[in-house]
């Protein structure tokens, strides 16, 4: 019986404080977005934030803002993650790994950035009087830095799509290149003979054989960028601004009668997350795209 | 005539990090490969038998020389281009591909339309015997299934050449053999020109129409099967081939004496004199009886029976004759009246006697 139940018990202490902490967190914010507020007096149960979210302007306008900050992060970032990732193994392939390790190393380079960081640096480059205008002004392309492009705290969202495409680009290559290095060497040679270009072995061979991770991979950093808080509180406006922001701005308001609709909006967030992860793991079961390996 | 020619083809590899491991060439290989002709490349592992066959399939690139096929230059022609196709070692299919797609990988780069290449490649995985499993994925099928598939996506896009690097190898012995006869019946179906490598020279004697003999980058004999076994240039060419009884000596005066006098024959007049080596196949030495007839134009020797092992259906009994120690092969009626240190006579006709200057 005990040997038996020794790893649960050994692993209890771990699980319990998530369980707490996060689904604690999680299960209190649910409560309290229904309008349970004992604090406020406040001890039946309603849809009313849920409501008053529905019906603002701001929620809908934070909400196609978020989608589209993450969409476009998510795509730039796969695109990127995927040239790096292929980059990198067609080098392995035609230099027989000698430069690829170096390569590899600096393309992982931002992984160690945390995004704050991440986020700065994009403010330095891209804004009206950073580097990039400066420079630009310099060689002459542009007269005065104000005719450089709003990049950063700008209402469509560039400087934070920028910052999550440059971060996150090196984690999409990080999960698809292991894939790649499973590809036999002998497949480019088999390909050749059958009268494959290199195009088409990337097409036929190289791409499908990367999709269910770079699927997957793409599906984390959209559910990542859609309720990330510090680089859309850092570079975004104040209106509209990202769901995770307006939740923020909502919590911290001053009144405690909008902190329903802030834990509302976290609600949805997860939500989303959630019925995401739901619809990936059914396109990909479908897919079966992993069919025929081992 | 497509033949396919190889000219002066030579390449030379770089000098490996450990300094007291040469570097490997291949030395210039001049070779005609005739239409429809099944021609093997035999030799030990790291001869170039490998190197020779990616050089003709254009995956390695050839220092010197020129490989033609008919009357076109293909030396500069890029691999993906050459329309030729190849078997490898290993079955190397596309595992996310069903068997269907993986042979029609071939007429897909051809730019042939999908309901054409589909029906192509159902037809061929019929040639092979796989017919129902053409909706599979790879990893779904044996060893032996997956080289039929090899061979069917090899096929289907009707190469110019067909160039096979050791396929059945990876195959055990029974599989070996059904896929030696399907290969073989598929060649003759298709009259396709096959350059096969191998190191299994039954493997090489069963198929071949030719077979060249390697050896540390060069050609050391190319000819038929029956050429290379009764009449091996060199005792390197001999022992390769599995001939044990190379036996030293010396011709002179027209006569063949081995080193310890118990060999002696009159030589051909186009033998050359100096060292030489005499070889005996197994099989050329009788057992002389009561019964058994008394050659007319051969020699006869004496020997002390050392081992007899049973060996597929006969007996490979070793014997020692003076210095040298033979091996011949009796039928088990034979062996049956021997016994280990018995001594017995044997006989070889003079034909049998191949002499090589070394």
């Amino acid at each position: 019986m005990w040997q038996k139940n020794k790893p649960y018990l050994l692993l209890f202490p771990a699980i319990g404080t998530i369980v707490l902490l996060f689904f604690g967190g999680l299960f209190d914010g649910f409560l309290k977005s229904l309008g349970y507020f004992p604090a406020l007096d406040q001890k039946d149960f309603n849809f009313t934030a849920y409501r008053e979210l529905f019906r603002s302007s701001e929620f809908w306008e934070s909400l196609i803002l978020t989608l589209r900050v993450a969409f476009l992060s998510s795509l730039f970032a796969a695109v990127l993650g995927a040239i790096i990732a292929i980059f990198l193994f067609m080098m392995k392939e035609s230099t027989n790994g000698s430069n690829s390790s170096i390569w590899y190393r600096l393309f992982q380079l931002p992984l160690t950035i945390p995004h704050l960081v991440g986020g700065y640096i994009i403010v330095l480059l891209f804004m009206q009087s950073g580097f990039l205008s400066r420079i630009a002004t310099n060689l002459g392309f542009i007269e005065t830095i104000s005719e450089f492009p709003v990049l950063v705290n700008d209402s469509f969202g560039w400087g934070i799509i920028l910052t999550y495409a440059w971060k996150e680009a090196p984690f999409i290559s990080l999960m698809i290149y292991p894939v790649l290095s499973r590809i036999h060497s002998s497949w480019r040679d088999v390909s050749r003979v059958f009268g494959a270009s290199r195009w088409n072995y990337v097409r036929e061979i190289v791409i499908p054989v990367m999709m269910p991770a770079w699927t997957i991979a793409t599906f984390i950093v959209f559910v990542f960028t859609f309720s990330a808080f510090e680089v859309p509180f850092l570079l975004g406006v104040t209106y509209p601004s990202t769901l995770p922001v307006y939740s923020y701005q909502l919590y911290t308001s001053g009144t405690l009668a909008d902190r329903p609709e802030a834990l509302a909006v976290n609600i949805i967030l997860a939500s989303f997350t959630v019925l995401l992860g739901l619809v990936v793991y059914a396109v990909n079961k479908r897919w079966n795209a992993l069919k025929g390996w081992d | 005539m497509s033949d396919l020619r190889i000219i002066n083809v030579e390449k030379q590899y770089k000098q490996p990090q450990q300094k007291d491991n040469p570097a490997f060439s291949l030395h210039p290989i001049n070779l005609t490969i005739h239409e429809g002709e099944f021609f093997s490349l035999l030799g030990p592992s790291g001869c170039g038998k490998t190197s020779l066959l990616k050089l003709v399939a254009g995956l390695l690139q050839a220092d010197n020389g020129e490989i033609w096929i008919g009357d076109q230059n293909l030396t500069q022609v890029p691999s993906e281009a050459r329309n030729f196709a190849m078997v490898f070692q290993q079955s190397l299919l596309f595992p996310h591909m069903t068997v269907e797609d993986n042979v029609a990988f071939g007429l897909k780069m051809q730019k042939v339309d999908k309901k054409q290449r589909l029906s192509k490649a159902r037809d061929m995985l019929e040639h092979v015997g796989l017919q129902s499993f053409g909706s599979r994925f790879p990893d779904e099928l044996s060893g032996g299934q997956q080289q039929r598939v090899a061979l069917a996506r090899a096929l289907v896009a009707n190469p110019r050449v067909l160039l096979m690097d050791e396929p059945f190898s990876a195959l055990d012995p029974g599989l070996r053999e059904e896929m030696r006869d399907l290969l073989s019946r598929i060649q003759l179906e298709f009259h396709v020109t096959v350059l096969f490598v191998t190191h299994d020279r039954e493997e090489a004697f069963s198929l071949s129409d030719r077979i060249a003999v390697m050896s540390r980058g060069e050609f050391l004999q190319v000819g038929t099967a029956k050429e290379l076994y009764e009449r091996p240039l060199t005792t390197k060419v001999a022992s390769f081939l599995g001939l044990k009884n190379i036996i030293e000596g010396n011709v002179e005066s027209g006569y063949f004496r081995s080193t310890d006098g118990s060999f002696e024959f009159i030589v051909d007049a186009t033998t050359k004199n100096g060292l030489s080596c005499l070889i005996v196949r197994p099989e050329a030495m009788q057992l002389v009886t009561e019964d058994s007839p008394t050659l007319i134009s051969g020699i006869q020797i004496q020997g002390i029976v050392e081992q007899m092992k049973f060996n597929h259906g006969f007996y490979s009994v070793k014997i020692s004759a003076g210095e040298s120690h033979l091996t011949c092969s009796l039928t088990s009626q034979q062996a049956a009246t021997l016994c280990v240190g018995q001594t017995i006579a044997l006989q070889i006709e003079k034909k049998e006697l191949w002499v090589v200057n070394d």
